[in-house]
């Protein structure tokens, strides 16, 4: 997409998405055209979208579109997924002689599809298998943010068959999980770090702004540094769209989105302390995204644990 | 010619000529040793014309993406070849003298430095004047009015100028103005290094290496034709330096680091504290990769780079001190009490890495310049 194209996409989206209520940013999406652009231009598509959704802080249940589309599924709104559990990139089911065991989180689209596509383990096989919702049990998670719209869903069911997909179709999904919920939770840093700036100029203590405190002001700038770093790793994900790539991203959002978190919340002190100031709701909702497609100490672990493993230093991405 | 065609048959060259290319002395060699190897390389290298792609025709080179250029000297790095902080004089330099010397005077001396028959170095740092280089002093002074001058007379020292004691011309910073004047009252000159009146003192670093010098000029005589860009331009000069440091330089530093990290996985322990350390080490260089390789695309895409280099600086300069500080983790004992050749490496380098938060700017300026130029936190006390 052109550059100035691209900027005027992000200009309504994100205006879009301000001016409706939270639970209708699936709605303004739909009739902007995601379906389509999702289909068309999915690397603008996911950055675009996911990263307004995490600089306003509106919760839409369009990940499942992203998932069910790596996992070869036609995306509707009547059909959600079932996402892995928490700090986990396990498929989320197991599946023995028809019979079905799975955990996971879901969307808020679980609360009004009709059917529940998810991914389970037969022996050395995956498949892919959807199952009515009314055969779910599903709870909405309260937590630390209860608009962020996760619910937990538990399957146990018998005569379930479902089709086979290749153990690289699961790693695509979970990499183009990890993706988009990386571009989200750089757009919420964004957020935190422009919440915090203006605080910082505004805000007077002994007779100047306190950004004129070099603490400050440093603070500040190490979250832009983290912020740049995490948007160039998924510049890079989506450039060579592997496994890796994709998990360094997100490793890269989850440290990122604790340093942006640590840093904003000192410098907004007392009142980023308050429920009157927005900053406690970017501070809940990444810890909530966080643990989505594993958190970031998990998948630096697992690389390393790779590196170790294969004694090898891989490049990635060249010039 | 393609960058990933130039790539590939660069690797293929570079792995059938290995034995030739690869140092001769065993780690971690002396400076001595290593400037000799820099030099014997470029000039290998130039007489097979890989040196001499990505820079112009008119100063002995071959044209070509600057990309070119960067791209070699990572290999250089990755493939211990050349060491990237040597290396970089060359990126910083040769630009410098083909932006702002005369077309002829460039094109007598860059073909020298790129072939290895010559070491720059650069003379900017002064005593007092450090992260605060508007403040140098060290003076230069015409021999009549400043417009038709034939010569210059430099007065004045500098410090940490990286091989000074081996380089044959210096590109130097000296006040022409007021000392108030600040940066604009500064000239860059190109210096013959064997003028009268140079005295060179080299600095025993904390590692034991003398890679950085003092430099004492006494009344040396610097020709008008000698003046790099205007009288009064200097800090131009300076700053031009910025984006070829930042790009090229930092891109062969991510190499070299990238090395480091693979020297540290083939020796290391595989268990549960070596995995947390090196993945979180990757997950940094990846990031400094990913950021420096965006940096690099902007560039060859026209774009002038700027204050926000600032935030690549931050990040190859934390990423080094990661690396090494997990080799001190994990290789217990390598740095500290191994008096074989590999500890003896692995200690210079280490030592070394903690000025990465120090030279080229210290993180705290930096953060000071992303503080009010990026994220518009106006002035500070």
């Amino acid at each position: 997409m052109e550059a100035g194209e691209r900027a005027l996409l992000e200009a309504t989206v994100r205006d879009a998405i301000e001016d409706s209520s939270s639970a209708s940013a699936d709605d303004v999406l739909v009739r902007l055209g995601w379906p389509e652009m999702l289909e068309a231009e999915p690397r603008d598509a996911v950055d675009v979208v996911f990263t307004a959704l995490g600089a306003t802080n509106a919760t839409a249940t369009v990940l499942d579109d992203v998932i069910l589309t790596a996992l070869g599924v036609e995306p509707r709104p009547d059909l959600a997924v079932l996402l892995p559990a928490f700090a986990s990139w396990d498929e989320p089911g197991r599946l023995d002689s028809g019979a079905v065991n799975a955990v996971g989180l879901s969307t808020a689209r679980v609360a009004r599809a009709t059917d529940l596509v998810f991914v389970c383990r037969d022996g050395v096989a995956l498949r892919r298998v959807v199952v009515p919702i009314a055969e779910a049990e599903t709870t909405p998670v309260h937590g630390i943010d209860p608009d962020a719209g996760l619910h937990v869903v538990r399957i146990h069911q018998r005569g379930v068959d479902g089709a086979p997909i290749e153990s690289e179709v699961w790693e695509g999904a979970i990499a183009a999980g990890r993706r988009a919920v990386a571009h989200q939770l750089a757009g919420a840093c964004r957020t935190m770090l422009a919440l915090a700036r203006a605080h910082a100029v505004e805000r007077m203590q002994f007779g100047r702004p306190i950004a004129r405190f070099q603490a400050v002001r440093h603070r500040l700038a190490e979250a832009l540094v983290a912020v740049e770093a995490l948007e160039a790793t998924l510049t890079a994900a989506w450039d060579e769209p592997v496994p890796m790539t994709a998990a360094l991203a997100k490793a890269s959002a989850g440290r990122t989105a604790r340093t942006v978190a640590r840093h904003c919340q000192q410098v907004l002190a007392g009142i980023g302390f308050t429920t009157d100031h927005p900053f406690h709701r970017f501070l809940k909702r990444v810890l909530a995204l966080e643990g989505l497609f594993g958190t970031g100490d998990d998948i630096v672990v697992r690389i390393g644990r790779q590196l170790m493993a294969e004694r090898t230093v891989p490049t990635l991405i060249e010039l | 010619m393609d960058i990933a065609e130039f790539r590939s048959e660069l690797t293929a060259w570079l792995d059938a000529h290995h034995d030739e290319l690869a140092p001769a002395f065993s780690p971690p060699g002396t400076l001595d040793d290593h400037v000799a190897q820099m030099q014997r390389v470029k000039s290998v290298l130039f007489e097979t014309g890989w040196m001499r792609w990505g820079w112009p025709e008119r100063v002995g080179g071959l044209g070509g993406s600057p990309m070119l250029r960067t791209e070699l000297g990572a290999a250089l790095a990755a493939r211990n070849l050349a060491d990237p902080g040597l290396y970089s004089l060359v990126e910083v330099l040769a630009p410098t003298l083909i932006d702002f010397a005369s077309p002829e005077l460039a094109a007598e001396f860059v073909p020298r430095l790129l072939s290895g028959e010559e070491v720059w170095c650069q003379g900017f740092s002064e005593p007092d004047a450090g992260s605060d280089l508007a403040s140098l002093a060290c003076r230069a002074v015409p021999d009549g009015p400043a417009e038709s001058a034939g010569q210059w007379v430099v007065s004045g020292q500098k410090v940490w100028t990286s091989l000074a004691q081996y380089s044959d011309r210096c590109v130097l910073l000296a006040r022409t103005g007021s000392t108030e004047s600040r940066h604009r009252g500064i000239t860059a000159f190109f210096v013959d290094m064997e003028a009268p009146g140079i005295t060179v003192a080299p600095i025993e670093m904390i590692n034991g290496v003398a890679e950085f010098a003092q430099v004492f000029f006494d009344d040396v005589e610097v020709p008008a034709d000698r003046v790099l860009g205007e009288v009064g331009g200097g800090w131009a000069v300076a700053m031009s330096i910025l984006p070829y440091e930042r790009s090229s330089c930092f891109w062969q530093r991510t190499a070299y680091l990238a090395r480091r990290l693979q020297l540290l996985v083939d020796a290391a322990a595989d268990d549960e504290r070596t995995v947390a350390v090196v993945g979180d080490a990757f997950v940094q260089l990846h990031e400094l990769r990913a950021r420096s390789r965006a940096t690099q695309h902007r560039l060859a895409g026209g774009a002038t780079l700027g204050v926000e280099t600032s935030i690549d600086k931050v990040l190859v300069s934390t990423t080094e001190q990661t690396i090494y500080d997990a080799v001190l983790r994990l290789l217990p004992g390598i740095v500290e009490v191994d008096d074989t050749p590999v500890g003896d490496a692995w200690r210079t380098e280490y030592l070394y890495s903690r000025a990465a938060t120090i030279y080229g700017g210290t993180v705290e300026v930096q953060h000071n310049i992303i503080a009010r130029r990026l994220l518009d936190l106006g002035g500070d006390d």
